[in-house]
Parts: C-alpha cells; sequence; structure tokens
C-alpha cells in the first residue's frame, strides 16, 4: 500500500517538473476559464451552496443552539488534535524536521494531559499549533496547482488540492485506527466526517452568509480568494523575491498588460517609474 | 532641478526597484499609522461603552479617515474605470464605500478582545507605497495573518488595501466585479446599482 503510494507520488513528481510557477504575480491568480468549465463549476458552486443553505447550516445552527462555545472549543481541539500525526507525516515529507516534532509533541501531549486534546497544553508551553496538508506538501515539491475547478460537496478545488485531500482523507488517523473491521470502520468514519464537516461549517458559517450577502458574484468571490490564499505555497514561494509579491499590484502592470490606447485616461500612480503627476483626483 | 532629480530616481529604479520603492516610503511611520488606526478603532470603538449607533457612526469617521478610497475604487474597477463616466466613478466609490463599511462595522466587534501584533514592514513593487505585517492572535488554533497595504503622500498615510491570509480585499473585489461587469448587459451601471441595493 505505502509503496504504491510512494509511486504515484515519485510519477506525480517526474510530470510536474520543468514546471515552476514561482515569482508569478497576482495577475496569474485569477485564472480565466474555458466557458464550459466555467458553466460546470458555476453549477457544482449553486448546487453546493443550496446544500450548505438546506442542510448543512441548518444542522450547524442546531449544533450551536445546544452546545455553548466551551464545549465546541472542546470539540475542536479534539479534531485538530486528530490531525496532529497527518501534520507530523507532512512536515517529514517537506523536510521540516523540527515542525515535525512539534506537531508529534503536541499530540503526545494534547492526548494525554489535554484529555485527548480537549485542552491545549502544549500550546501553553510554546509548542504552537502549525496546520499543513499534503497539499502544502505537494507545493514543497513543486508540483503545480492546475486549473481550478468546484467538487460537489467539498468545494473549490485543483488538481493538485483534490489529489492532496484524497491522501489527507485516506492518512487520517481516524480511519487507520479503525481499520481492521470494515462496519465498524465506516460507521465511525461516516459519524467522524459528519462531525467535522458540522464543526467546520459552525466556525464558518456567519462569516460566508455576510461575504455571500454583500457580493454580486459570489462564485467569483470565492474562487479568487481561494486561489489567492494557496498563491505563493512552498516551492512557488522564491525566497530571494519580496514575501508579498503575490498580493503586490501596480497600475503600471495594467496598462501593460490591457494594452489600451487610451491610457492617458488613467496614468500610473508609481514616482518611481515616472515623473508625471499623480492622477489621484476624480474629476 | 527636479527634472535631473526625477531621471535619477528612474534610473535607479529601474537598477533598483525594491531599494527605491522602499526608499520612497518612511516604513516606520506607515508602520506607526497603521497602529494608530488599529489602536483607534479597539480603544474608542469596540471596547468603548456606547451605543451601536454611535459605534457605526465612529467607524465610518474611522473608515473615511484611514482608507484611500478613491484610490482602491480605480484599482478595483480596473479597465471597466477607464470606460466609466466621471459620474459612474463617484457613484461606484461611494456604493463601494457604504458596502464595505457595512460589511466591517458589523464584522469589526468581533477583533473584541483581541490585538494586533506588528512584525515590521515589507516593500512593494509600487512606488510611495509599503506592505505593513500584523497578527491577530486567535482563540484557537494559529494566528491569523494580516497585511495592510499603505501608501504614503508626503506626511500623510492613507490604507489601500487589507490582506488577510494571502487574500488581498482589492484583488479580490476586482475580480469578483470584473466577472460581474462582463456578464452584465448594463455593465458597470448595473453594478453600481447592485451595490446600491446592497446597502438600502
Amino acid at each position: 500500500m505505502f509503496k504504491k503510494f510512494l509511486l504515484t507520488l515519485a510519477a506525480v513528481i517526474v510530470f510536474s517538473t520543468g514546471n515552476s510557477y514561482a515569482g508569478a504575480s497576482y495577475h496569474e491568480a485569477y485564472q480565466e476559464e474555458d466557458s464550459w468549465l466555467e458553466s460546470y463549476n458555476r453549477a457544482v458552486f449553486s448546487f453546493n451552496n443550496g446544500f450548505n443553505h438546506y442542510v448543512l447550516m441548518p444542522v450547524s445552527r442546531a449544533y450551536r443552539a445546544v452546545t455553548n462555545q466551551f464545549f465546541r472549543n472542546r470539540v475542536n481541539g479534539i479534531i485538530n488534535n486528530l490531525e496532529e500525526p497527518l501534520y507530523a507525516g507532512n512536515y517529514l515529507l517537506q523536510g521540516e524536521f523540527s515542525q515535525s516534532g512539534v506537531a508529534l509533541s503536541r499530540f503526545v501531549i494534547n492526548s494525554t494531559l489535554g484529555l485527548f486534546g480537549m485542552f491545549d497544553v502544549a500550546g501553553g508551553w510554546g509548542l504552537e499549533n502549525q496546520p499543513t496538508s499534503f497539499d502544502d506538501t505537494f507545493a514543497t515539491w513543486c508540483i503545480p496547482d492546475g486549473p481550478f475547478f468546484m467538487l460537489p460537496f467539498l468545494g473549490p478545488s485543483t488538481p493538485r488540492a483534490t489529489a492532496a485531500l484524497a491522501l489527507d482523507f485516506t492518512a487520517d488517523p481516524v480511519y487507520w485506527a479503525v481499520y481492521q473491521d470494515s462496519n465498524v470502520n465506516s460507521k465511525i468514519s461516516y459519524t467522524y466526517t459528519g462531525i467535522k464537516a458540522i464543526a467546520v461549517m459552525e466556525r464558518n458559517m456567519d462569516f460566508l452568509n455576510d461575504l455571500e450577502k454583500n457580493s454580486v458574484d459570489f462564485y467569483s468571490t470565492m474562487k479568487s480568494a481561494y486561489l489567492q490564499n494557496r498563491k505563493n505555497k512552498g516551492c512557488f514561494r522564491n525566497a530571494d523575491e519580496n514575501p508579498a509579491v503575490s498580493y503586490d499590484f501596480d497600475f503600471d502592470m495594467e496598462e501593460e498588460e490591457e494594452d489600451i490606447a487610451d491610457e492617458l485616461l488613467v496614468q500610473p500612480l508609481g514616482e518611481k517609474r515616472s515623473s508625471r503627476p499623480q492622477l489621484l483626483v476624480l474629476p | 532641478m527636479k527634472k535631473y532629480l526625477s531621471a535619477i530616481v528612474l534610473v535607479l529604479s529601474v537598477l533598483f526597484p525594491v531599494w527605491a520603492a522602499e526608499a520612497a516610503v518612511d516604513a516606520k511611520g506607515a508602520e506607526q499609522f497603521v497602529k494608530d488606526v488599529t489602536e483607534d478603532g479597539i480603544e474608542n470603538i469596540i471596547n468603548a461603552n456606547i451605543s451601536q449607533k454611535e459605534k457605526d457612526a465612529r467607524f465610518e469617521k474611522l473608515f473615511n479617515n484611514a482608507l484611500d478610497l478613491k484610490f482602491i475604487g480605480q484599482f478595483v474597477l480596473g479597465r471597466y474605470w477607464r470606460t466609466s463616466t466621471p459620474e459612474e466613478r463617484n457613484e461606484f466609490i461611494e456604493a463601494y464605500r457604504k458596502l464595505n463599511i457595512q460589511t466591517w462595522s458589523k464584522r469589526f466587534d468581533e477583533f473584541k478582545g483581541r490585538n494586533f501584533i506588528f512584525e515590521g514592514t515589507t516593500p512593494s513593487n509600487s512606488a510611495n507605497q509599503v506592505f505593513v505585517n500584523s497578527e491577530v492572535p486567535m482563540e484557537q488554533g494559529a494566528p491569523a495573518k494580516v497585511v495592510w497595504r499603505v501608501k504614503q503622500n508626503g506626511d500623510s498615510y492613507k490604507i489601500v488595501d487589507i490582506i488577510i491570509e494571502n487574500v488581498s480585499l482589492a484583488i479580490t473585489a476586482r475580480n469578483e466585479y470584473s466577472a460581474y461587469i462582463k456578464k452584465a448587459p448594463g455593465g458597470v451601471r448595473d453594478l453600481i446599482k447592485d451595490l446600491q441595493s446592497k446597502t438600502k
């Protein structure tokens, strides 16, 4: 099983060498889609949105109604603690040995002294929670992201994110620990997945609803935010470059990019590139 | 003399783009400006013992003073800025301003009991701008990374973008609005109407 996994990874790495997006500007973050892909994505997005509004959010609201913040924090703590071995493994694959040690120590300390992760004892000792995933590992290995697409139920994704998600899912200790008895296994894993989905939605639904209410094109907002958040990860973060490069923008670039003849209407803002006066005064 | 100076700056900026951008901005001043704005917000709005209405009014004032909305609006509208009439531009900025105030004055209260830890600055490729880095410790999990893009104009500073966990609010709005305008039959006019309807 593990051998097969390694072979798959090796294949992915071989196929992806030579592709580097390092130092890409924010312009590349938001991908223009083919019309068929966009239609598909928007359809799945609205399906997911409906599912969230009619199923997941009502359940999450019920969960919020019958629990208090203290209880929910303990549940979140347990879920996070169960992921700590995954973090440790991924940091190892990324060559981040000390981070891997931190995650492992956190798991041992919080599982015991922290009562199965209910309390973050290790965090109080300076061992801070630093989540990571297979997607971060892939990014460290310079595997490119690929086109944006929507997964039913699971939300925004890319080929790299989907592959990583599948691995995160199968490598989750909850699925391994109960791997022996398939009947018990499926019950536990369904329950665990359900609880996780509800807990995550409970934490995020106010923000999501707010975002939707204030958006004129919610799909584009989510897509843009998702892709920006994924940029500049691992190998795609060029150490010599400005860490702000993914969200730095410059009006001059707009001019070049769009190549519009009436450029005199809007003059570049940068003093360093031009001695023309700044034009920020609205007519 | 001024002409020569600009020429020198231009040449230097081609050779040392980052250095030139950095040199043009008083990074310490920019950081202090963001510190003052956040402290003002936390002390006089979030922690103040006043009515919600008064809080909203104070937030609007802080928002108007701290942000350069004309600059942001121009960036957010992107290529459509050029093709818009002056009236449309002004209406867009006003609608965008109101929507943001509505969104953020509500969310602002969630910062109760939290504070910003400032972690220095990062240069921008745009002249007279700089990124001020900060973190907000969360109740659970890793702290949230908040970066402020600050533009200097003489002695005064304005925030022109806020980047939360690598997500720039300006770029997100720009992507969203361009996608919307492309599909809307009435273009920018439709966008303005839609934004206005959200704050009524």
